[in-house]
């Protein structure tokens, strides 16, 4: 598919956001589903709808057409979270306090899903949209894709060297050189990134 | 125990690739040196995130899925609303904004005829194959051609990946209408339909024995049942 040219965008061409619904409608539609799915998937395509309008609205604020997909996955995410956080506090009681001392168990059975909360969420948008830029373009395959291989898709070492064509003993490396590579970028995960 | 050898057990473990053996290593380890636990709790954390981005910089990459057609008036609208239109565009709309006031009448005319006529929502239909490398038997090929001549005029989506396969499964278009999903995994040697309508969702898992066909009238038979209600 054509890369839609930014400067039709930026002015409102009907053509040009016609095939760019089309080039950009995966990505949208793939982020809130992976928030979503879980807990909420009748609205994944709402939001995604909805990300695609406030992508919109900021496009003139755009230098690039290859800041579109890391802009809009990154409204993306933080609709789908924001969305959950709001469901789920209308679900507990707008305004009722909650014990500092809860146990995992207390508030598991307060239905709190806090397995979608993350240091990503507290990102501003711009620094997640640079952060995904700056891992797309680190994470060059094969690099990118036996990280992937080994944490999204948990295959095995003798898997993943198949699938890529490298050496067993090399999926280590890679997984390692990844990881330090996502370090640098993002922190450790665990605090403030 | 080494740093290294914690590490890579860490992340096996982590991974859920870890042997039997492999995790009882990794609780002996954290039993023994007390710091060890911290460290996996860290490990842990940065595998999160480390998903959590992949994910993401994977849905970038995605061109899976296609875009609702039903929604494109609605987005188009957004555009007009908040970038305008280019110059000749506008001058094109204004000219016509002209020719509507024609035909106007006639236009009303002919919508309230359409909706005296209207059929009820048309049923749609939705094929895909799980087309893996050298998965398929006798050449994906002829596979999707069979697929093809058993529900002429729809288009049979190809998967490589059963994940992508699995979230094609997922997506249901917004409609009233039936619609119906069949899917055929040669690795699995069963044609899959699933069909849902207001709301209530029916499957059926038919086996391939030896003749695709066979199984592919069986599918057709059980959909046409499954209409006739």
């Amino acid at each position: 598919m054509n890369v839609p040219d930014l400067k039709s965008l930026q002015c409102g061409d009907a053509d040009a956001w016609d095939a760019a619904f089309h080039w950009l409608w995966p990505v949208a539609f793939e982020v809130v589903r992976n928030k979503l799915s879980p807990f909420l998937p009748a609205d994944i395509e709402d939001v995604a709808f909805e990300a695609l309008e406030e992508l919109i609205e900021k496009v003139r604020e755009v230098n690039r057409t290859e800041e579109l997909k890391p802009l809009l996955a990154s409204i993306s995410h933080h609709r789908a979270v924001d969305l959950l956080r709001e469901r789920f506090s209308q679900k507990r009681g707008e305004g009722r306090t909650e014990s500092l001392d809860a146990t995992p168990e207390e508030q598991a059975d307060d239905c709190e899903p806090v397995a979608w909360e993350s240091p990503l969420n507290s990102l501003e948008q711009k620094e997640l949209v640079e952060g995904l830029r700056t891992t797309l373009a680190t994470l060059k395959p094969p690099l990118g894709d036996v990280l992937e291989d080994f944490f999204l898709h948990e295959m095995s070492y003798e898997e993943i060297a198949q699938r890529h064509g490298i050496a067993v003993g090399s999926v280590g490396v890679y997984r390692n050189r990844g990881l330090e590579a996502m370090r640098s970028i993002w922190g450790s995960g665990s605090g403030k990134l | 125990m080494n740093d290294e050898r914690f590490f890579d057990l860490a992340m096996k473990a982590i991974v859920h690739q870890a042997s039997s053996a492999e995790c009882v290593e990794l609780e002996a380890a954290m039993a023994s040196e007390p710091s060890r636990k911290i460290e996996w709790q860290n490990l842990q954390a940065q595998a999160r995130l480390t998903k959590e981005v992949l994910a993401l910089t994977s849905a970038v990459k995605s061109t899976q899925g296609e875009f609702p057609a039903y929604a494109r008036e609605r987005l188009q609208t957004k555009v007009r609303q908040t970038l305008g239109r280019p110059q000749a565009q506008e001058k094109k709309a204004s000219f016509g904004w002209r020719w509507f006031l024609v035909l106007a009448p006639a236009t009303a005319v002919l919508v309230l005829l359409l909706l005296i006529t209207a059929k009820p929502h048309q049923p749609i239909i939705e094929i895909a194959m799980l087309d893996g490398v050298g998965l398929t038997r006798g050449g994906g090929t002829n596979d999707v051609t069979l697929l093809e001549q058993q529900w002429k005029g729809v288009k049979v989506q190809t998967f490589a990946r059963s994940d992508e396969l699995a979230s094609w499964e997922q997506r249901w278009p917004s409609t009233k209408a039936l619609v119906t999903k069949v899917i055929y995994d040669p690795a699995a040697a069963e044609i899959r339909v699933l069909l849902r309508s207001e709301g209530k969702l029916s499957v059926k898992a038919i086996p391939v024995d030896r003749d695709l066909s066979v199984a592919l009238r069986q599918a057709e038979a059980f959909i046409k049942a499954q209409t006739a209600r």
